[in-house]
């Protein structure tokens, strides 16, 4: 019980001195944000000591009738949490130094802890009611990050060329815009997945992800129900995780502090959909259930993911900014990430290994090159992709770091992600079933990954345009990104000594000859992106705006929204009218009508009486009453 | 004939009263105690005989009158014809009720303190003059149309005994002289009429209605009652003058009243809705009483007059909520559920106008004798802090009344 109480809270905790100091007296703020850095070590050293010395296993304790707060150290579970604990640490330390002179210091660390603690939740939830409590304490805390420089003053935190315009459609956003399109997307996602819990409940009588009886439910409601409700729970995960079409939040998130940015890409948030994909396609065991519902619902992910990566791929070659690049390319692994967990339906238990190995390479790698863009937005004063080899030679440290952590995502042989990659292959080789378009799939978007990593390499080090640097300070943020590229080297040691149960599989997947053939193809296209890493055609113009899929975002959800507004404006005025204007007339006109028969003169009031009386008696002998 | 002796002594009072104010106002007294020990629900007759108290004292604001001695007198007299109304199961007792009740209004109408306003009566006494006519040849044609077996004769006696009720308390559409007479007369004998005068049609109406026990005419007494309730309630929410709201909220609350009349063609329930009627009628009286002199005053404190402007809204536990509540019950029971609906509707509609009422006549301190009045009118009202049981008991006393047992 403690264990966990000091897992979540020890984060929150410590960040509220400064939120309180930060309102009150800022010079002792400023002093405070290693209190919150050491609130997230001590969370961090308790993931490691639940992965070290906590045996698997539920851990439940009584909340509602009939629901619990359950905690679960699984396989996925434990090394989620460490990778969490340890690049939410890491962030930490390298913020210490990059957010030093900001202007709302309180507000940064609180919603950075929180943000962590509730991805912890979410990673160690059993029980899908306690699991939303992280999963909405991430929305709240992405919002409240990405908004960060509300002030909207920097144009160094813009996405997008200011003042850019494309027909109607514009083609810049601010931090307010951003923390805006980020958190009314996943709104829309967690409201059908509010919908789907309760259904479950509803249904299953039982919350907890691992004990959930899915051939019961597919019993009570039948395959499309499930089908229906396993869409309905997906749109949360979707949109978390930034799947088409609600990718647009996620490139507009570039808009928060760098660090926000890395955290958000690697470990948490987005993570975050995945990962529950994962954990509920681990205890679903669909590969054990034979349902047209479940089918349908694997195989639309599955191709929704691939196209997604397909997508986020294209983008990121085509992007001229330093972070929408990473982000594009992280929706591209997120789209891997799914649908490799996707093809557990026909593979089993081991494409779920491999979606989440790619998972954890992923962070690392994806960490790193955040923060080493983050330290570069700093020194060049430029957020554009820019930099030739003075750069290079200045930041010696951060240009081996960026060769280690590009070459090591992007799957060349024999380093890390490589192993992972021809796992990956031999799934989506192996899915007969489907047919041979995911294989295809995911060799193309491997190889244009790899360009667009070498593309981030060359036109920030090597072939990009002179800049001038503003060389100072930066040492916690080299050890910060140093820490973490270091790990990979730790994830490849972990895979080729074969420490792990599952990794044994990578190894010999990729000793495949087929999966070597797609290394060398993906190390030619390292090359071909490394040497020529610019080319301007219109084709690419419209990859760099994103298939203009902003249109969704800016204009036409607007517009339907304006059309529910103007709806409702239309009935309120209505109701309006009618309550202070007909009814009142109304009501005074007949008024005034009966107030004004009272003449004063007698004969008058006698002509009314009889009449009435007369008409009455009419009325009666008409009706025949 | 128990009603004799204080007969005798409201006479001779009356005629020595001409003379000397006080003997008159003894005599009277005293006629109007002897009057209401004479049979069983005695609480009832206590309670309108405290109208009648209450009306007397208010005559005592008057300085001067042409009738002094003789008003006194002639509001015992509708007392008592009250009373005999209640107790009495002959047919020609009851017409003879209801011109006693009915003509002593003809003279307090013109009491003024600046002599004899011929011009109020005239009017007043037109209307009374038709709607006796009505009357009583309606409650001849319906109890002869029930001994001749003619449901025609019967259904238009109803219709002609509703229609001179109507013209009687003032009920739309028939209720032009309302707002004329409250308006122009003097505010006490304004009170009068708004008050004791308003008992004997009604109690009449439910025998008479009672004993002839058709469904004929039902819809047609229903459509009385909610053109009354709509043309009150809405005739006064754009009234300013205090009288003329006053005047179109006994148009409003004569409404109420008559529409608990559809209820007597199911016996059962009839004690539930007499209850109503009763009650409502004394939260009627009473808030008249109390406003027509706080009128008179040029205004009262507001704990008062809002305590009374409550009362005929229908705040619980006030009188005037009972009213409206058992005759709600009675009409529910009945099934007459559009006519509930009705009552509940205008119930709300009249918020606005009576708040107004109490606004308008609030922030002035009153002293001696209109304090007294006023006070004990509007204290009157919580009387029913504890639900009124007693009146149920009397109401079932009285339906034994209500079964005529021939001329």
């Amino acid at each position: 019980m403690w264990l966990w109480l000091v897992l979540l809270l020890s984060p929150i905790i410590a960040s509220i001195p400064i939120a309180v100091a930060w309102e009150f007296n800022r010079n002792i703020g400023r002093k405070l944000p290693v209190l919150s850095v050491v609130g997230l070590f001590i969370s961090f050293l308790v993931t490691l000591y639940i992965l070290l010395f906590v045996e698997e296993g539920r851990f439940s304790y009584p909340w509602l009738p009939g629901i619990e707060i359950a905690f679960i150290v699984d396989y996925l579970s434990k090394y989620m949490g460490v990778l969490t604990g340890f690049i939410a640490f890491v962030i930490g330390v390298y913020g210490l130094e990059y957010m030093k002179d900001d202007y709302r210091l309180g507000w940064y660390w609180f919603f950075f802890n929180l943000f962590t603690a509730s991805m912890l939740m979410v990673v160690y939830s059993d029980n899908l009611l306690s699991l939303l409590i992280g999963w909405e304490g991430l929305g709240i805390a992405s919002w409240g990050l990405i908004g960060h420089w509300f002030r909207d003053d920097d144009e160094l935190s813009y996405v997008g060329v200011i003042n850019r315009k494309v027909g109607f459609l514009k083609m810049f956003w601010s931090p307010s815009t951003g923390g805006w399109r980020a958190i009314s997307t996943i709104r829309l996602g967690d409201m059908p997945m509010f919908f789907a819990v309760a259904a479950i409940f509803a249904f299953a009588g039982n919350l907890n992800i691992s004990q959930i009886d899915w051939e019961l439910l597919i019993e009570k409601i039948g395959s499309f129900g499930v089908a229906v409700l396993l869409l309905a729970f997906l749109m949360g995960p979707f949109t978390k995780s930034a799947q088409l079409p609600f990718s647009e939040w996620l490139m507009t998130a570039m808009t928060g502090p760098t660090t926000v940015s890395a955290l958000l890409h690697s470990a948490t948030m987005v993570a975050a959909g995945t990962y529950l994909f994962m954990r509920i396609s681990w205890y679903i065991e669909p590969w054990k259930i034979h349902d047209a519902g479940i089918e349908f619902i694997y195989l639309l992910v599955l191709f929704l993911g691939l196209i997604s990566s397909l997508y986020g791929a294209l983008v990121a070659l085509a992007s001229r900014e330093r972070k929408v690049l990473l982000a594009a390319s992280t929706m591209s692994s997120l789209g891997l990430m799914f649908a490799a967990a996707a093809a557990s339906k026909w593979i089993g238990e081991f494409a779920i290994v491999v979606a989440f190995w790619y998972l954890i390479t992923h962070a690392f790698a994806k960490a790193t090159l955040f923060l080493v863009a983050g330290h570069l937005i700093h020194e060049t004063h430029d957020r554009f992709l820019c930099g030739d080899l003075e750069v290079a030679k200045k930041m010696k440290l951060t240009f081996i770091v960026t060769i280690i952590a590009t070459v090591m995502l992007a799957g060349i042989p024999p380093l890390t992600a490589y192993w992972v990659k021809s796992a990956m292959d031999e799934v989506m080789h192996a899915l007969y079933e489907v047919g041979k378009a995911p294989l295809f799939l995911l060799i193309v978007i491997s190889a244009i990954y790899s360009a667009f990593l070498a593309k981030f390499l060359s036109m920030n080090f090597v072939k990009g345009r002179h800049v001038h640097l503003h060389l100072h300070g930066g040492g916690l943020m080299k050890t910060g990104y140093t820490l973490m590229v270091s790990m990979l080297f730790l994830l490849l040691a972990v895979i080729l000594l074969g420490i792990d149960e599952h990794v044994e599989e990578f190894v010999k997947a990729g000793f495949n000859v087929t999966s070597f053939m797609v290394g060398v193809l993906v190390t030619v296209a390292y090359a071909i992106g490394f040497v020529k890493p610019t080319l301007e055609t219109k084709v690419g113009q419209v990859l760099a705006d994103r298939f203009y899929l902003m249109a969704l975002n800016d204009f036409i959800v607007p517009k339907i929204g304006y059309a529910f507004v103007t709806a409702v404006d239309y009935g309120n005025r209505a109701i309006d009218f009618f309550t202070h204007r007909a009814i009142p007339g109304l009501f005074e006109s007949v008024s005034k009508g009966i107030r004004v028969l009272q003449t004063g003169r007698l004969s008058h009031y006698v002509q009314l009486a009889l009449g009435a009386l007369m008409l009455l008696l009419i009325v009666v002998s008409v009706a025949g009453w | 004939m128990e009603l004799t002796i204080p007969l005798i002594i409201l006479a001779l009072g009356a005629a020595f009263g001409l003379r000397k104010p006080e003997i008159s106002l003894v005599t009277a007294l005293v006629a109007l105690a002897l009057s209401i020990v004479v049979e069983a629900a005695i609480l009832v007759s206590a309670m309108i005989a405290f109208v009648a108290i209450l009306n007397i004292a208010a005559l005592f604001l008057m300085k001067k009158s042409y009738l002094r001695g003789v008003d006194y007198a002639l509001v015992s007299l509708m007392l008592i014809a009250t009373v005999v109304a209640l107790y009495s199961t002959s047919f020609a007792m009851l017409i003879l009720a209801f011109i006693l009740v009915s003509t002593p209004t003809y003279m307090l109408v013109m009491a003024s303190e600046s002599g004899a306003k011929v011009d109020v009566g005239v009017k007043y006494i037109t209307f009374m003059v038709v709607a006796t006519i009505l009357f009583i040849i309606g409650a001849a044609l319906t109890i002869y149309g029930g001994s001749v077996n003619s449901e025609s004769i019967q259904t238009v006696g109803i219709c002609l005994l509703v229609l001179g009720i109507a013209m009687e308390v003032g009920a739309a559409p028939l209720h032009y002289w309302v707002p004329d007479v409250f308006d122009t007369a003097d505010p006490i004998p304004a009170s009068i009429i708004a008050s004791l005068a308003k008992f004997v049609p009604f109690v009449i109406a439910f025998k008479i209605l009672f004993t002839v026990n058709t469904e004929k005419a039902l819809l047609f007494i229903g459509v009385i009652a909610a053109i009354s309730m709509l043309a009150g309630n809405i005739g006064a929410l754009t009234s300013n003058k205090p009288a003329r709201i006053l005047a179109y909220s006994t148009v409003a609350n004569m409404g109420y009243i008559i529409a608990a009349l559809t209820v007597f063609y199911k016996p059962e329930f009839v004690y539930l809705a007499f209850a109503g009627v009763l009650l409502q009628l004394f939260a009627n009286a009473f808030g008249k009483i109390g406003f027509f002199t706080a009128i008179r005053e040029e205004g009262t404190n507001s704990v008062f007059s809002y305590i009374m402007a409550l009362s005929f809204i229908g705040l619980p536990p006030l009188l005037g909520f009972w009213g409206k509540f058992y005759i709600l019950a009675a009409l529910i029971y009945a099934n007459v559920m559009w006519l509930a609906v009705l009552l509940v509707i205008n119930s709300a509609m009249s918020v606005p106008y009576y708040i107004r009422l109490a606004n308008l006549l609030s922030g002035k301190p009153n002293k001696g004798l209109a304090l007294c009045i006023i006070g004990i009118s509007a204290i009157i009202m919580l009387l029913t802090v504890v639900p009124p049981n007693w009146l149920i008991d009397s109401s079932k006393v009285l339906v034994g009344y209500f079964k005529l047992g021939g001329v």
